[in-house]
This record gives structure tokens, C-alpha cells and sequence, in this order.
């Protein structure tokens, strides 16, 4: 049987920033307390993002994970 | 053919300061790794001399010592050995990431995440574990859950071995 030509979780539609935080966010989940309440906030960002269109800007749109900042806002 | 002025040079100046091509000049040997070993909120290692360090590559564990040929390598989840000279290694585990070693034997290591062993609870490795066992059972193949599951529990099974634990 040959490897597959590509990762698992390319496969399933994952990028590598989300397969790469995720393993993250799984070290985190394993630690012991001190460590772990202070680095529990470390993989929560938020921006907010806007469309440009015809040089309007579009409304803004709160972004807090990596799958809603892959797509086109 | 060396230029009339080099060729002069040659005779007059010791042979050290004697103008060469580019590609004749020797380049500096490094005398140990300079370590960059980063994370997004910390610089663990920022120019640290060491005496090699071993990284966990997604093909196979590799070592880098002084002088190594460059090398591009992504890491999987596992763990990092920082050796000094006459000291026990640092060992970090790393939740995956790059190294890259450049030609002058400075290694960056950049990860999203990397904590010492000690940090590392035991039974919150088995039970994560086994609770991704399960969520990986219960999700559609080919699923980005299954994705997910499948991921807490490569990662958990690389810390268990890290730390001692064998998962199944």
C-alpha cells in the first residue's frame, strides 16, 4: 500500500495554519496548572476585516477563528 | 589568470592578505550552533551557543551539529533536545513546526507551541487521548472532525511517548 501523496488533514480540507494550531491547542489542553491557565488565551485571536469593493469599503466582520479568515469575509 | 594587482600583491603582502577571487575565499568555520528555538509569544533560545540540537522531523529525527549542511525540515509533534556541552540535554516537546539550519550552523526552530516535559500532565494526556479515540470513531470518514480527532491523538500519543506513557 503507498502513502497517500498528501496529509490527512490536507485531505480533508484543512490548511497547515489550522493543522498546526490545532496540535497547538492540544499540547495546551495537556498541561499542568500554572502553565496551562496562563497560556490557555494563546490560540484565541479577533480582527475585524473588511471587502473593498469598487473602492467602498464593505461592513466589518469580526474574525475569531482560522477557518472564518480563509475565506473572502 | 589572476589581475596584475593581485598577482603583485601576492609577492609583497603575506599570502593572507593577498586579494583572491570570491570563490577562493575560505569561509569562517562556525565553532558551534547558534540556536534560534522561537515561539509566537517567546523566544526560548535567541542566539544561544550550543552544542546541538535534535529535531523531531515529520521523515525522521535528525541532529544538527556544527558545521551540518543546510537543512529545511518540518517537524512533527515530538520532542526537541537542546545539548550543551557536559550538561543534560533541554528537552521541549513541540507541537510541530520548521526548522531550518542555514550554511553558518545558526538553526531557527520556530513552532506555535513548545513546553519542557515537566509541564506535561499525564493523565490529561490520557484522557484527551482517549476522548479523541472516541470523537475519531464517531465522526464521518473524511471529515474535518475526524481531521481534528485524528490530530489530538497524534499529538497526545507523541506526548505519552515523550513522557513515558504508551497509548494505544
Amino acid at each position: 500500500m503507498t502513502a497517500p501523496a498528501t496529509s490527512f488533514w490536507r485531505i480533508a480540507g484543512m490548511t497547515y495554519l489550522q493543522y498546526a494550531n490545532r496540535a497547538a491547542g492540544s499540547v495546551r489542553a495537556a498541561l499542568k496548572e500554572p502553565l496551562k491557565s496562563k497560556l490557555a488565551a494563546e490560540g484565541q485571536f479577533s480582527y475585524k476585516a473588511s471587502v473593498w469593493e469598487g473602492g467602498v469599503q464593505g461592513p466589518k466582520v469580526e474574525i475569531t477563528s482560522l477557518e472564518q479568515a480563509g475565506k473572502a469575509v | 589568470m589572476l589581475s596584475r594587482s593581485a598577482m603583485l600583491a601576492r609577492k609583497v603582502l603575506p599570502r593572507s592578505l593577498a586579494r583572491t577571487f570570491s570563490t577562493e575565499a575560505a569561509t569562517a568555520e562556525a565553532t558551534s550552533v547558534t540556536l534560534n528555538l522561537s515561539v509566537p509569544y517567546e523566544s526560548i533560545y535567541n542566539g544561544a551557543a550550543v552544542d546541538s540540537v535534535i529535531i523531531p522531523g515529520t521523515e525522521g529525527e535528525y541532529g544538527i551539529t556544527v558545521n551540518h549542511v543546510p537543512y529545511v525540515a518540518q517537524m512533527k509533534p515530538g520532542v526537541l533536545q537542546v545539548l550543551f556541552e557536559g550538561a543534560d540535554p533541554e528537552k521541549y516537546f513541540v507541537a510541530g513546526g520548521f526548522a531550518v539550519t542555514h550554511a553558518n550552523s545558526v538553526t531557527d526552530v520556530v513552532c506555535v507551541e513548545a513546553v519542557k516535559l515537566d509541564d506535561i500532565d499525564p493523565s490529561a494526556v490520557t484522557s484527551n487521548y482517549e476522548a479523541a479515540k472516541s470523537a475519531y470513531g464517531a465522526a464521518t470518514a473524511g471529515s474535518v472532525e475526524q481531521a481534528e480527532a485524528m490530530i489530538d491523538m497524534e499529538v497526545n500519543k507523541a506526548m505519552g511517548l515523550a513522557i513515558g506513557l504508551t497509548l494505544a
